[in-house]
């Protein structure tokens, strides 16, 4: 199921298209967390629905090659996440639209398809993001204890607890994962439990655990939401988080339900930086 | 002779259902009532910066249609447009707490009383389509033509 989505249809009334648009804008929120935005009233409560648009990934849909919703994201300087325009959906899956306003056989038929195609391709989606890199080109400040070397991501899209775990965030989805601290501390990691598909997890919840031959591990979620997919590459390859916690050995990416509170209680690199280096020093002197 | 022609510029709101309806009562108007006298100008399109629909309001009479007293119909006609020959506030035919019922109506799930209120404020844009002569059409149509060069 699409979730998480704000959607923007063009909600024209000239033609069948616009009117495909918004009945599929409202198919999207029946039965899921979509918020629909409002193309004429954006205008005027602009602060809402960037509001909306900032939490969710936006997904944008024309009516015809008009393109006026996608002006309107364009000018409003909002990240599209995906779009689609109607009349081009049509002509792929070989379906007339009349000229009419009224939705009839066809035009119905249409909406399912791309209903199932969207779906799909968000599960698709949820698949193979076990093989996507990573979600942005991290960079590493590194500190070097005795034989033992740090390394910590400083970009502002990461951040971290004090429990040594961390979460890039990007759009309305987190992935998380466990600090080079933990995987330095635990040293070779030889089990990987993950979270399930679908679980609600609380800010500073357990969302899966690593186990070492020195102990076990639970990872503290730094932020609330829904797990949406897993490292699964992990479970067969936990000696991936040894090798780079980060871009490898990331645990789950989770559907963020309330980033703006969880971020009240999360450090940026700055500070999580100064916290790991006392520890190792503790530690190791 | 001149095709006399009215343009309906509907709201095309998702906030409340004075949006739906006025969506809904706009086509049937289009569809049923008064095929022949009037064209629909898309709101959004009207927005994002459409010339024609935006000449055709300037050249042609034109009413708003919207669903509650923020009249955003009527207010971006005006401002790109100018005046308007009649405006409709469905929440006034509706009664203020229905147009701003914030459940969203699919058409399939319309009951009897949103029909009635289809109905009733399709009614009240014929009225007004009447009530435009083609005297204000003369008048604004030595203004200029709709193709946007004047």
């Amino acid at each position: 199921m699409v979730e998480n989505y704000a959607i923007l249809p063009c909600n024209g009334l000239d033609k069948c298209a616009g009117v495909i648009s918004r009945e599929l804008a409202i198919r999207l929120c029946e039965n899921a967390k979509n918020e629909i935005i409002c193309p004429v009233y954006y205008r005027v409560a602009e602060a809402k629905y960037n509001k909306i648009a900032g939490g969710h990934s936006l997904l944008v849909i024309d009516g015809c090659q008009t393109r006026c919703a996608s002006k309107l994201a364009a000018e409003k300087n909002l990240k599209i996440s995906q779009k689609l325009t109607i009349t081009e959906e049509a002509k792929n899956h070989n379906i007339e639209l009349k000229s009419n306003l009224r939705l009839l056989e066809n035009e119905n038929a249409l909406i399912e398809i791309i209903l199932s195609d969207l779906n799909n391709a968000q599960d698709q989606g949820r698949r193979s993001s076990v093989e996507t890199s990573s979600l942005i080109n991290f960079e590493y400040e590194t500190y070097q204890n005795s034989k033992f070397i740090f390394r910590v991501p400083k970009n502002p899209e990461v951040y971290f607890n004090e429990n040594d775990c961390w979460a890039c965030v990007v759009g309305n989805r987190a992935r998380i994962g466990v600090t080079d601290f933990v995987q330095q501390n635990l040293s070779d990691i030889l089990y990987f439990t993950p979270p399930e598909i679908d679980a609600e997890i609380d800010q500073f919840g357990e969302v899966g655990e690593i186990e070492s031959s020195k102990s076990v591990f639970e990872l503290i979620s730094p932020v609330s939401g829904k797990v949406i997919s897993i490292n699964e590459t992990l479970v067969q390859k936990p000696e991936l988080i040894n090798e780079n916690p980060y871009e490898l050995g990331w645990f789950a990416e989770i559907g963020l339900t309330d980033f703006e509170s969880d971020k009240e209680l999360l450090i940026g690199f700055d500070k999580y930086f100064e916290i790991m280096k006392t520890k190792v020093e503790e530690i190791n002197g | 002779m001149s095709v006399f022609k009215v343009g309906v510029l509907s709201c095309s709101g998702e906030e409340c259902l004075g949006g739906t309806i006025s969506r809904l009562a706009t086509r049937k108007v289009l569809e049923e009532l008064k095929v022949v006298e009037t064209v629909t100008l898309c709101l959004p399109l009207y927005l994002a910066g459409g010339k024609e629909e935006r000449n055709f309001a300037k050249v042609f009479p034109t009413i708003s249609v919207d669903g509650c007293d923020k009249l955003c119909a009527k207010r971006s006609t005006e401002k790109y447009s100018g005046k308007i020959s009649g405006f409709i506030d469905v929440s006034k035919i509706i009664g203020s707490e229905n147009a701003l019922n914030t459940t969203i109506v699919r058409n399939k799930d319309l009951t009897d009383e949103h029909l009635q209120m289809v109905d009733k404020v399709a009614g009240e844009i014929v009225k007004m389509i009447g009530s435009i002569s083609s005297d204000s059409f003369s008048e604004k149509s030595f203004r200029g033509c709709s193709c946007g060069n004047e």
